[in-house]
């Protein structure tokens, strides 16, 4: 069992009217917290578990209400990123100040009720088009014990459930609590190759790989849809070997069909926001959307080895 | 008071008038114009400035203009500037830009505005090459001068569109195979293609023919009175004019059309009405065919026939003069002609009604005229005004009949003259089909649809162009379609008879872009793009409650799928109980493909909000939506659902400065409180103040709308549709005299978001959190937020707005929709009928956004509003609290509908299915949410800012603007630059 599994999550968003994950019309409801580390990730507001604050230099409208209230000096235009965070200790006065906006908390404490009450009302959009709620993140298997009782609830509303994981988890935990009330699964196979994982995203993929196996052999039976995704990260993710390789091991499991994601490079414009470093800013292929080639190029190699890309 | 010393202006305004005075008086093609066939035209003209630091007058005399030496006390018409900087910036102005002038108030007009016309167009008379050279150069800066025909082209072929098929079958439809008739598109029809690209070529041009044929028979036989020197019953009047007029005027066939008929002499003819506001495009005939926005073709002909046969009789005899004189210009009747809070549809049409079609097309105008003399045998001579309504009646319909037969004769001319047989086949058909018909009952859909387009020449040939709609057309066709389908025998000649009706309906719509209503330039930016509003319903239950949907629907989604225009308006009724999803999603799928239409009612929800009038159940279910989406009872209603464009927020603006009106520089409401003086002590005490202005605004436009009803009853009564509405032969009054079976007048309240927002910013802000002092708010609201801009920020990022799904927000909205409700509940209209309150702006949002000060809600000075009831941009990041929110509102208070504005932008790799599928869900939760309309524009702001940059491959690009629908090319800068700014939720 994780530290966290029984704590409450923070969650950075709930993301109504998404199209993108998972069928229909869906509200996101986005953890902060992940086992994984990945160089690229999508949503590095979502890497660490704890509160943060983020600056959004767009919005500043330069009134310094903030540097008023400040209890440590920590902001200053002359600061990179404006927030010293060094200085900071997240009390967040400057936050309850800011006119504009510019300055916000990222990640908030939510119950279980309130997440329900702020996903219930677009209830009748996801049974028009056949959506539901995706949990997202961020990890939700970091949050077992959380996470399986926001399910229950949902399912307890009639509400379809979608969870994004990136497999890295409990499985004995994951079975008793999350699994049943799930209807679909997105479980993120990255990279094939161990230290490559190591490398890219700070852990084995040992782990993933034997969950995945796992729930390759009983998701079918028990009625549940598991599709296994796979993010093109230029160089890393998307090579010809990395590709070849979870299409070999996706057959040898049985699996038939699988997504590919095409690179989106708009998490460098979080990076500043929050202060984390950036080490691909000023790379390119990083910063660049992919182009159809790639995906071309690993679709076919999905179709050659009898997976049919999604 | 004294009077300022006057200064350099005064003696260059005097030097100018002298020059003008001089070349008027001495040259005599300028001086043929002081006349007209009538004789000399006599007036005094007035230019001076609020302070009387400027004050110069022309007297106008049996041909001698000069400059009077002391200003009178009332000229016929007279401009007064703001000041001097704002009289010497209009100097500088072209014509067009002087209109806005108008509009801002940086300059207001007194008088008659048929002088002021004529002055300007004497003025376009000597400074012709200066104005149009001005124009030109407008024209080429907004990049709007480039070929048509190219661009007509062009546009129609870069259209390609993806078409589901149907996955199930629609109960109602009986003869389709496919009810998505998927298999064909607008390259099997080239007669509809070549249609299509005359009218997005084709320059509009102003037509005389009517209003010269009528004034010509006017003057012959008295207007007030007869040649007898008896005063004239209005109606036997007006239904004699119109038969003369359908009698004399010509009976045109299109080359290759399969409808006969047209509405004027012009290929695209721009109708004419000199007694609403004709003699307002006066001043710009010159000008017309060089402005930016909208040009229109005026031949010198035309030119010569207005000033000199038509516009000089119609001077004082049109809807807004008869009340300045009748009715001794009252406050009401200022207060509109300011713009800023208000706009009276009546002083241009007494519209937005639907005729019976069926009953006519069944019982033929022979079958009415039957009626009409059986009524008026059992009528005694005691009742002289219902004998005189109903011969008006029976004359009118002599005179649509006399333009059938005239089409019958001249399709036979052109039969006898054309080569190609197949040609040849099709006029002989229209022979026999004109002959016929709408004298007689229809036995066709050939007949049904001829009988219908000549009946609508005919209403627009009484009645100005502005929101007569058609009604229920899928359902009122579909017998005829049924009874010709019966009758064929194998699948070929079916199939060819579905693609026919195909055709032929498509022409129907194309003969309905073959007129526009007259837009002076002011209009532009008021009405910007705006056609005549045209509205076809569809779909719903039947008067017994059924499921209404027919082959006939989809043939018409059909149709406005593959022309993609903006007019007929195209407006589709959805139950979701009886109503099918096939149906549903094939609306959603129109939509997706035309970017903007049909637009979508939910059809239980707006009966709903029809509840309080206590309609017989079957005529409630027949109810068409009526200009642009406006709820009327089909042939039985006379709603004019468009009266006013109401501006709420000029009554929140009020509210603020204790009566005072900013803008319009006018103490003109109640004084309700000073809050810089704190008399407002707690946020009920400010609705209360906000609800008083608000009445009074409500007050005074009733009151002219009444008044300009009076003057309609006297100038133009309407005996011919009066004959084709229910109600008027049994009663025994015209319909302008609340001879209808029911009676009612519409308004659109606008600023609903942007009342609802600042609402809650002065609760949360001032009372509750008390973060900001009234009085300071105010300040920065006065200042335009210059000297506040972290309480702007404050202002735009603390507080929930309406659309976020906040219950607070959403509880503010309904009261101020109950509020607006129950201002306009405590009137009566004119007609006897009660007054309704509608959400929805046409394009008023943008005009009158220019007219109002920035607002507490952050919104700053001159910005649009949001369109009808739309919510706020920023209120929510998804489009489902909107949907929400605009759901919960109660229908029962919004009882002249709403135009709720989605804009969805599809990823470009989205498949089409996915794209529908998504749509169809908003739309389908929406309707069971209760909400009343909806409409998607489904285009991206990168694609309008390339059709602003590159409009001659954009002809085609249709918008939903609110209520109804404009090519984006049309409009002016204001519109599109909202339209980009409007937030677009992204389907990716």
């Amino acid at each position: 069992m994780t530290e966290t599994d029984t704590h409450t999550p923070l969650i950075l968003e709930i993301k109504g009217n998404s199209l993108d994950d998972g069928p229909g019309i869906r509200s996101v409801v986005f953890y902060k917290g992940c086992p994984l580390s990945c160089i690229w990730c999508h949503n590095p507001e979502s890497k660490k578990a704890v509160q943060e604050i983020s600056f959004d230099a767009s919005t500043c409208i330069g009134c310094g209400t903030c540097r008023e209230v400040c209890p440590r000096g920590a902001l200053s235009p002359d600061n990179p990123g404006y927030i010293d965070r060094q200085k900071c200790d997240l009390c967040f006065l400057c936050v309850d100040a800011c006119p504009s906006g510019a300055l916000c908390r990222v990640g908030t404490p939510m119950s279980v009720d309130e997440i329900l009450g702020a996903v219930l009302p677009d209830k009748p959009f996801f049974d028009n088009s056949g959506g539901g709620v995706t949990l997202s993140g961020g990890e939700p298997t970091l949050y077992m014990d959380f996470t399986g009782r926001l399910l229950t609830a949902l399912k307890e509303n009639n509400i379809q459930t979608l969870v994004e994981t990136c497999g890295y988890f409990d499985l004995e935990r994951f079975i008793d609590r999350v699994y049943p009330h799930v209807d679909i699964f997105y479980f993120d196979i990255k990279l094939m190759d161990e230290a490559a994982h190591e490398q890219y995203c700070g852990v084995s993929n040992r782990r993933i790989l034997e969950n995945f196996r796992n729930l390759a052999a009983t998701a079918g039976a028990d009625g549940k849809r598991l599709l296994p995704r796979t993010p093109l990260i230029p160089g890393i993710t998307d090579t010809d070997d990395n590709i070849s390789a979870i299409a070999g091991y996706l057959k040898s499991l049985g699996i038939s069909e699988a997504a590919l994601l095409a690179y989106n490079p708009l998490w460098h414009e979080k990076t500043d926001k929050l202060g984390v470093p950036d080490p691909y800013k000023d790379d390119s292929t990083m910063t660049t959307f992919a182009n159809n080639a790639v995906l071309d190029r690993c679709r076919r190699i999905y179709t050659d080895a009898g997976i049919t890309p999604v | 008071m004294t009077a300022p010393r006057k200064g350099i202006s005064n003696t260059l305004t005097r030097l100018f008038l002298k020059f003008f005075a001089f070349n008027f008086n001495v040259r005599p093609r300028l001086n043929r114009y002081l006349r007209c066939d009538d004789g000399w035209l006599n007036f005094t003209f007035g230019i001076k400035t609020e302070n009387s630091s400027v004050e110069q007058a022309l007297t106008f005399t049996n041909g001698l203009v000069r400059l009077l030496k002391a200003y009178p006390p009332m000229p016929d018409a007279q401009l007064i500037f703001r000041d001097e900087t704002a009289m010497m910036e209009a100097v500088r102005m072209p014509p067009n830009k002087l209109m806005v002038t108008l509009m801002e108030n940086r300059m207001v007009t007194r008088g008659n505005l048929g002088y002021l016309q004529l002055f300007n167009f004497y003025l376009s008379l000597l400074l012709k090459r200066v104005q149009i050279g001005k124009l030109k150069k407008e024209t080429k800066t907004e990049n709007r001068d480039y070929n048509m025909a190219d661009a007509s082209r062009q546009s129609i072929d870069k259209r390609v569109l993806k078409q589901l098929s149907a996955s199930m079958p629609d109960p109602g439809v009986k003869w389709l195979a496919n009810s998505y008739l998927e298999t064909y598109s607008l390259s099997d029809f080239p007669r509809l293609s070549e249609f299509l690209d005359i009218h997005l070529k084709t320059k509009a041009a102003i037509c005389h023919e009517r209003p010269l044929l009528l004034t010509d028979w006017f003057r012959k036989n008295g207007f007030e009175t007869g040649q007898d020197g008896r005063p004239w019953t209005p109606e036997l009047r007006q239904a004699h004019g119109f038969k003369y007029l359908m009698e004399n005027r010509a009976p045109i066939i299109r080359t290759n059309d399969l409808i006969a008929g047209t509405t004027t002499t012009k290929e695209v003819g721009v109708v004419l009405y000199p007694d609403a506001h004709g003699t307002m495009i006066w001043g710009e005939l010159l000008t017309a065919p060089y402005r930016p926005v909208n040009p229109y073709e005026v031949s010198p002909e035309t030119i010569d026939v207005l000033h000199n046969r038509v516009f000089p009789f119609w001077l004082k005899r049109n809807f807004r003069e008869w009340v300045r004189q009748e009715k001794d210009y009252p406050l009401c009747q200022k207060l509109d002609e300011r713009f800023a809070a208000c706009f009276l549809w009546k002083t241009v049409a007494l519209s937005h009604t639907i005729i019976d079609y069926p009953r006519v097309l069944r019982l033929g105008t022979g079958g009415i005229m039957e009626e009409i003399d059986a009524e008026l045998e059992q009528t005694p001579s005691s009742e002289q005004q219902k004998r005189d309504t109903l011969t008006a009646m029976k004359i009118s319909l002599e005179g649509i009949n006399a333009y059938a037969a005239n089409l019958s004769a001249e399709a036979s001319l052109l039969a006898a003259v054309t080569a190609d047989a197949g040609r040849k086949a099709e006029l002989e058909k229209l022979v026999d089909i004109c002959a016929r018909v709408p004298a007689g009952p229809c036995t066709s859909l050939d007949d049904a649809v001829n009988a219908m387009w000549i009946l609508w020449v005919g209403v627009h040939m009484e009645n100005t162009n502005a929101g007569f709609s058609l009604g229920r057309l899928d359902q009122w066709l579909q017998p005829w379609f049924e009874s010709d389908m019966a009758g064929l025998s194998t699948e070929a000649e079916r199939e060819a008879y579905i693609r026919h009706a195909i055709e032929l309906i498509g022409c129907f719509y194309m003969r309905c872009t073959d007129h526009l209503p007259l837009v002076p330039d002011i209009g532009n930016y008021l009405f910007g793009g705006s056609s005549s509003d045209q509205a076809i319903t569809l779909g719903g239950v039947t008067p017994d409650g059924d499921d209404a949907v027919n082959d006939m629907t989809y043939i018409f989604l059909k149709v406005t799928e593959m022309l993609c225009i903006r007019d007929p308006n195209v407006n589709a009724r959805y139950h979701h109980k009886k109503n099918s999803d096939t149906y549903l999603k094939r609306l959603c799928e129109v939509n997706l493909n035309t970017t903007a239409t049909p637009s979508i009612h939910s059809d239980e929800a707006v009966m709903a909000s029809l509840a309080e009038f206590n309609y017989p159940v079957e005529h409630l279910r027949d109810w068409s939506a009526t200009g642009c989406v406006e709820p009327t009872l089909s042939g039985r209603h006379i709603g004019h659902t468009n009266c006013m464009m109401f501006n709420m927020v000029a009554a929140l603006e009020m509210a603020l400065y204790n009566g005072y009106h900013p803008l319009m520089r006018w103490h003109l409401g109640p004084e309700t409180g000073d809050i810089a003086s704190g008399e407002i002590k707690n946020f009920e005490a400010f609705f209360d103040a906000f609800a008083e202005q608000l009445r009074f605004l409500a007050d005074q436009t009733c009151e002219y709308n009444n008044l300009l009803g009076e003057a309609h009853q006297t100038l133009r009564p309407t005996p011919y549709i009066s004959a084709m509405i229910q109600g008027p032969k049994e009663s025994g009054r015209d319909v302008t005299r609340g001879g209808a079976l029911y009676n009612s007048s519409g308004t659109a309240c606008i600023g609903l978001a942007d009342i609802t927002d600042s609402l809650m910013v002065i609760r949360k802000l001032v009372f509750e959190e008390k973060a900001v002092s009234f009085p300071e708010l105010i300040e920065a609201v006065r200042t335009n937020f210059e000297n506040a801009p972290e309480l702007l920020a404050r202002v735009k990022s603390r507080v929930a707005l309406f659309g976020s799904g906040d219950t607070e927000a959403l509880e503010m909205a309904r009261r101020i929709t109950r509020l607006a409700h129950d201002s306009f509940k405590a009137h009566t209209n004119y007609r006897g009928g009660p007054y309704t309150a509608g959400f929805w702006s046409m394009s008023n949002h943008v005009a009158f956004g220019t007219l109002t000060g920035a607002l507490p809600s952050g919104r700053l000075s001159g910005k649009a509003f949001t369109p009808g009831l739309t919510p706020e941009p920023h209120a929510s990041q998804s489009i489902l609290d909107n949907i929400r929110d605009v759901a919960s509102l109660e229908p029962g208070m919004m009882n002249n509908n709403i135009a709720f504005n989605v804009k969805i932008v599809p990823a470009a790799g989205d498949p089409h299915e996915k794209v529908v599928d998504t749509i169809y869900s908003y739309a389908k939760t929406y309707s069971d949410l209760g909400g009343m309309q909806m409409q998607f524009n489904v285009v991206s702001s990168d694609t309008l800012k390339d059709a602003m940059a590159h409009p001659e491959n954009y002809q085609n690009l249709l918008v939903r603007i609110s209520g109804y629908n404009a090519y984006f090319v049309s409009l002016n800068r204001d519109m599109q630059v909202e339209l980009i700014e409007r937030t677009e939720y992204g389907m990716a």
